[in-house]
């Protein structure tokens, strides 16, 4: 049986002012019609790439080096631009990333769903019309009528994403590549995305490559398991045995990165003296209108509290508030309630004196945004220094404390890893030596093996300086290995705040055993 | 900045833009050395000579050599153009950036007093200012710097609100850094590529404007060989000796694609994302 897809020696470069750099070598790979081939990788390691030489959408500085991409019978290779229109979307349908950005926001989803179908399936518009309201109908999307006539601003990330899907399976294509289509969703809508896949995928046996940084996903949806490194396949084996036995030391390296909440990392249990103390903080953007009621809050009168060393988890999917209380915590929004911080009581952030702000610090989820790319990283860490005293001196310590070398004082951001970065903005969190330090979502965009040593990091600095760290994140297995009690929201509300240990018991909120069960099971 | 230079010659308009700004360099620098006559000296029996090998360029109806008055009258219109576009896009850059810092109701007082000003075309406020504080270089630099500001307040505060949601002017703030730290030194080096390359584009209006202030009497004043004043004065025997009238225009109009040309050509060297 030919494959339905099959890539043999495939070899690609990009050539940049310095010269080409290696992207994919000796790439083979083949998908049976109706598999699904997982493909893991760091980012970085040429998936995506990949995913795009395959659609033939390579970047202009780009060099094919060898081997041969082939699509049953015909090799995507040698296609002229015409003859791809063909094939791209009809036979060979691609999910993004982002779906946000994968749907024009200036149509409406009718339009852009039943133009993929007029053009790769030459219906006619009322057949096209038709037939979208069956497939919307299909990716369980409520009311496909309705949503038809809406503009991509209209529906939920996850709607959007179903909508993507329902084009992609409409043209009925024989392959689909999948570009991490549930990481720009929150835990619980990519888990209903995924049995959505799954379903599909029985019902019209396409052959797909999922691609996915990962792991526990790919259990869920691979048949065979492919990982990438550096351009390189190091392991190609069933998803079953492929984690629970790998034979590859990057697939090993991988499997033991992967957050366990079984596997605490933490043992002590902090103070009972309260660091700081939330009471009915609401957040609220933007104020009544002449013409318009005032929005909803983004968090409605939270209270909790942090004790002196203390990991205090915050859980929740997107837009529910988690991000409102970090910027009220330190000021950046602006809130009603009080806060209560070394025996002060603060109703605002004109209340937050130096002291308040040297003891409260925060590091932000995207190192590429919260360091300032003209700034030199030792003018970067000497800013607190100086704000709050301290010996310019002290900044090889700083660099030493969370393990980079002196000499990247010298260095731009720019010339860092994601890695890197992150680890210079905490060493200017811990600068000013504080009490409490926010952390906002900081291994989010990292891989599973940076986040590993990230926090790791975290808990050496915290037996260090003996810092509580209020942790916000979506990842529930990672937040139960290190937090003391978590705290998860909804929509700007806290349904529950526990001790890790309680998590497994039956008295917890609905919306938290919900999350636990959407959140993967590790792999391994 | 060697690595922005490679990435400005290689691509062809920045190359040849950056050619074109080296030999106008040259001429400010060492003109008047290169000039065969003094600008100024006078020659009746030579009256609108036509250009060949006495005259490159020609002479004009005194009999001035126009070469030699091109080549000195680099300095009395390059330099005034660049001063007036510097004073103008700083002055510019820095109330836009402290007007998407300060947010609110300030942002909003300052942008429609900016409004206005923009609303009275360029060239009748130099005019209208250069009239009220009287005629002269100096005033017309002033005066052009001041009719560029509004729209680089305008690109500057657009690129600066990008800047100001930015996480590190955020934990600046969270830091409690003071409100000249942030817009001097954490948005200001920030939004400075847009500025840079829209200011090297207008140093070309800049000299166009400069010239036709010269050209209405009101900037460089006779027997000065400033390129605008010395049209101006072309004008009366622009069919006795066209070449008279020519060579200045000329001369403006290249500076004016040179620079131009760097600015497109800074455009695309100062985009990080443009990598190959």
């Amino acid at each position: 049986m030919t494959p339905a897809l099959s890539i043999q020696n495939y070899g690609l470069d990009y050539v940049t002012s310095a010269g080409p750099v290696e992207v994919l070598r000796n790439i083979s790979l083949e998908i049976a019609p109706g598999e699904v081939l997982g493909l893991v990788g760091e980012s970085g390691s040429g998936k995506s790439s990949l995913a795009w030489a395959l659609m033939r959408h390579l970047p202009r500085n780009a060099r094919e080096i060898s081997g041969s991409l082939k699509l049953s019978d015909i090799d995507l290779r040698q296609l002229a631009p015409k003859q791809l229109t063909g094939v791209r979307g009809r036979r060979i349908g691609m999910v993004f990333q982002d779906p946000s950005t994968a749907l024009n926001p200036t149509l409406t989803i009718g339009r852009q769903i039943t133009e993929a179908l007029q053009r790769h399936r030459g219906l006619r518009p009322r057949e096209a019309d038709a037939l979208a309201i069956e497939l919307l109908g299909h990716v369980e999307l409520r009311n496909p009528a309705a949503i038809m006539r809406r503009y991509p601003h209209e529906i939920s990330g996850g709607e959007k994403q179903r909508v993507v899907i329902a084009t992609a399976f409409g043209c009925r294509p024989e392959v689909i590549l999948f570009d991490e289509p549930t990481t720009a969703l929150d835990v619980i809508t990519g888990a209903r995305i995924l049995d959505l896949f799954a379903r599909l995928r029985t019902e019209t046996r396409v052959a797909a490559l999922y691609i996915s940084h990962d792991l526990a996903m790919m259990t869920r949806v691979a048949d065979r398991v492919a990982v990438i490194k550096h351009g390189r396949v190091v392991e190609q084996a069933g998803a079953a045995e492929i984690f629970r036995a790998p034979r590859a030391a990057e697939t090993r390296a991988l499997v033991a990165a992967v957050p366990r909440p079984e596997r605490r990392l933490i043992h002590d249990t902090p103070d009972e003296t309260v660091v700081l103390a939330a009471k009915a903080i609401g957040v609220r953007y933007g104020n009544r209108g002449l013409f318009r009621a005032a929005p909803p809050p983004a968090t409605n009168a939270i209270a909790f509290s942090i004790r002196a060393g203390e990991i205090l988890g915050l859980v929740g999917e997107s837009g529910s508030g988690k991000s409102s209380m970090a910027r009220a915590l330190t000021g950046l929004a602006r809130f009603s309630g009080e806060i209560s911080f070394a025996g002060r009581t603060l109703r605002g952030a004109q209340d937050m004196n130096a002291a308040y702000r040297r003891d409260v610090q925060i590091v932000f989820q995207h190192p590429d945004a919260s360091l300032n790319p003209r700034h030199r990283v030792g003018e970067i860490l000497s800013r607190p220094l100086k704000l709050y005293g301290g010996n310019p001196a002290d900044i090889a310590r700083m660099l030493d404390q969370v393990r980079l070398p002196a000499s990247y004082a010298q260095r731009f951001p720019h010339q860092l890893s994601g890695g890197e970065k992150q680890r210079v903005a905490i060493a200017r969190a811990f600068a000013t030596r504080p009490k409490l330090v926010i952390c906002d979502e900081i291994t989010a965009p990292l891989d599973v093996s940076v986040q590993a040593q990230i926090i790791e990091l975290l808990l050496a600095l915290r037996a260090e300086t003996g810092a509580a760290y209020l942790f916000i994140t979506h990842d529930l297995n990672l937040i139960r290995q290190i937090a003391h009690r978590i705290a998860v929201m909804r929509r700007g509300e806290l349904v529950d705040c526990l001790p890790v240990e309680d998590f497994d018991a039956d008295h917890v909120h609905p919306y938290t055993s919900e999350l636990m069960a959407a959140s993967p099971v590790p792999v391994g | 900045m060697t690595e922005l230079l490679t990435r400005l010659v290689r691509k062809p308009q920045g190359a040849i833009g950056l050619a074109l700004l080296i030999v106008l360099a040259a001429a400010c620098v060492c003109g008047p050395w290169f000039a065969p006559y003094a600008p100024e000296k006078m020659d009746f029996l030579g009256r609108f000579r036509a250009p060949g090998w006495q005259h490159w360029l020609g002479a004009d109806q005194f009999g001035r050599d126009v070469m030699s008055r091109l080549l000195v009258g680099t300095r009395a219109t390059i330099p005034m153009a660049l001063a007036a576009t510097l004073i103008g896009s700083g002055t510019g850059a820095m109330i836009g950036t402290a007007s998407a810092y300060l947010g609110g109701r300030l942002d909003e007082i300052i942008m429609r007093t900016i409004d206005a000003v923009m609303a009275i075309p360029g060239l009748l406020m130099a005019l209208l200012l250069v009239s009220t504080l009287g005629n002269g270089a100096g005033n017309a630099v002033l005066a052009i710097a001041v009719a560029f500001t509004p729209s680089m307040v305008r690109i500057t505060r657009a690129v600066a609100l990008s800047v100001r949601h930015q996480d590190y002017v955020k934990v600046a703030l969270a830091r409690g850094e003071g409100a000249a730290w942030i817009v001097f030194r954490e948005m200001l080096p920030n939004v400075m590529a847009p500025i840079v390359i829209e200011a090297t584009i207008r140093v070309s209006f800049a000299i166009m404007l400069f010239a036709t202030l010269s050209f209405l009497g009101l900037g460089a004043q006779p027997p000065a060989s400033e390129w605008g004043l010395m049209v101006a004065e072309a004008r009366q025997y622009m069919h006795q000796a066209p070449w008279v009238l020519i060579a200045p225009s000329a001369a403006i109009a290249l500076a004016a694609i040179a620079f131009n040309l760097v600015g497109d050509g800074l455009r695309d060297a100062l985009n990080p994302k443009d990598e190959r």
